[in-house]
């Protein structure tokens, strides 16, 4: 039995090898071309990181932006949140105070921002913290369509890893960046750009 | 003629239970379950927000009235039964996977998650639905049933909850949840 088994084997084996290499190439283009949707619209590269055991997931979708971006308001601070809101795609946040899946996140993040073709914005070392800040540009100097944040924390610290997509201007997402880790590298970073600005006004 | 009516009105009928059949959803879960000792149900209306009538302006009149009923189902886990609780916990999870669930915030943290679903457009929405899990806890389903909600009608609905006397009786069910 086990016999006949490896001779089946053996004869695949050979068909296979007897297969061109055009078969081979079509094959692996029609993969290419199948796995190449689930990357784009598949959400990101970080999804496997989402009900992982000690990583704290924050998903945020385009809905849930675009129905806070409906919310009437009469406050001037709330409004020009909202219209930054409306600009976003979705938002994750990734935290772990794991050292393994730390690494793992590194690991990731790095791949990704090359594969994703990210800039780098800043880095900041803040007291053993490394936050490290990421984004790929579209059209003009302040506009973006992602932005990537990655703080390590050794020892104590948790890790974050936050990735924001959208269609929005650097310049808006200070308004947000006091809800946020790594909020105020944030915003030293984006006054850069275009000298202090923001409403919230110095600390 | 009539005839024509009557099938018509059969074969629309038909079509309705057929659709409602072709997979399951929320509202057979909760019809399922809410009679079983596993779980606990509860239904309930606006009158719990004990409103006083004259209180509340035209405008939150109006966004009150979008809102139908909420639905409660909670299940607590038992320890001699993880595999139910798990199986269970599945079984909501398929459900949530139509794409009629549309998700807005999801957060997980390997032990413990919630997320917020609704159904409908960005301006109509039908329902809300709440998922909250936990490992070793249970979980809890609520459905806020509506229709046309809109986010600001939301908004209003929740100032109205601070002036709201709320009716603390119609919860108690709930606090067997709560450990102590």
């Amino acid at each position: 039995m086990t016999w006949q088994v490896w001779t089946v084997c053996q004869n695949k084996k050979c068909i296979q090898k007897s297969i061109n290499t055009t078969k081979m190439k079509k094959f692996l283009i029609t993969a290419i071309l199948a796995i190449m949707p689930l990357s784009f619209f598949a959400q990101s590269a970080f999804d496997k990181y989402d009900g992982l055991e000690g990583v704290t997931a924050v998903i945020v979708n385009k809905k849930m932006f675009e129905m806070m971006g409906n919310v009437k308001s009469n406050d001037k601070e709330a409004q020009q949140y909202m219209n930054l809101v409306k600009k976003l795609d979705n938002l994750r946040v990734f935290v772990t105070s794991s050292p393994k899946v730390t690494s793992d996140m590194k690991l990731t993040s790095d791949k990704y921002l090359k594969s994703a073709a990210l800039e780098e914005l800043m880095r900041v070392n803040d007291g053993g913290k490394n936050i490290k800040i990421y984004v790929k540009s579209g059209g003009s100097s302040t506009r973006v369509k992602e932005l990537l944040m990655f703080i390590e924390g050794g020892g104590k610290d948790e890790t974050v890893l936050m990735s924001l997509k959208g269609d929005f201007d650097l310049n808006d997402v200070s308004a947000l960046t006091d809800n946020l880790p790594g909020g105020d590298a944030l915003k030293k970073g984006l006054k850069g750009p275009k000298g202090p600005k923001g409403p919230k006004g110095p600390k | 003629m009539k005839a024509m009516k009557k099938l018509a009105i059969v074969a629309a009928l038909s079509l309705m239970l057929w659709s409602c059949n072709s997979e399951p959803t929320l509202q057979q879960y909760f019809v399922k379950n809410s009679e079983s000792k596993d779980f606990i149900a509860l239904d309930l209306t606006t009158d719990i927000l004990r409103l006083n009538k004259s209180e509340i302006s035209a405008e939150e009149n109006a966004a009150l009235e979008t809102l139908k009923k909420m639905n409660i189902l909670a299940y607590q886990a038992d320890a001699k039964n993880p595999a139910k609780f798990e199986a269970e916990r599945a079984k909501i999870k398929n459900i949530l996977k139509n794409e009629k669930y549309q998700e807005l915030i999801k957060v997980n943290s390997g032990k413990e998650g919630g997320a917020v679903y609704f159904v409908g457009e960005e301006d109509k929405i039908d329902e809300f639905v709440l998922f909250a899990n936990k490992n070793d806890a249970g979980f809890a389903i609520v459905r806020v049933l509506g229709k046309n909600m809109s986010p600001n009608s939301i908004m209003t609905m929740l100032s109205v909850l601070n002036k709201a006397n709320l009716d603390i009786e119609q919860l108690k069910p709930l606090q067997k949840m709560i450990p102590n």
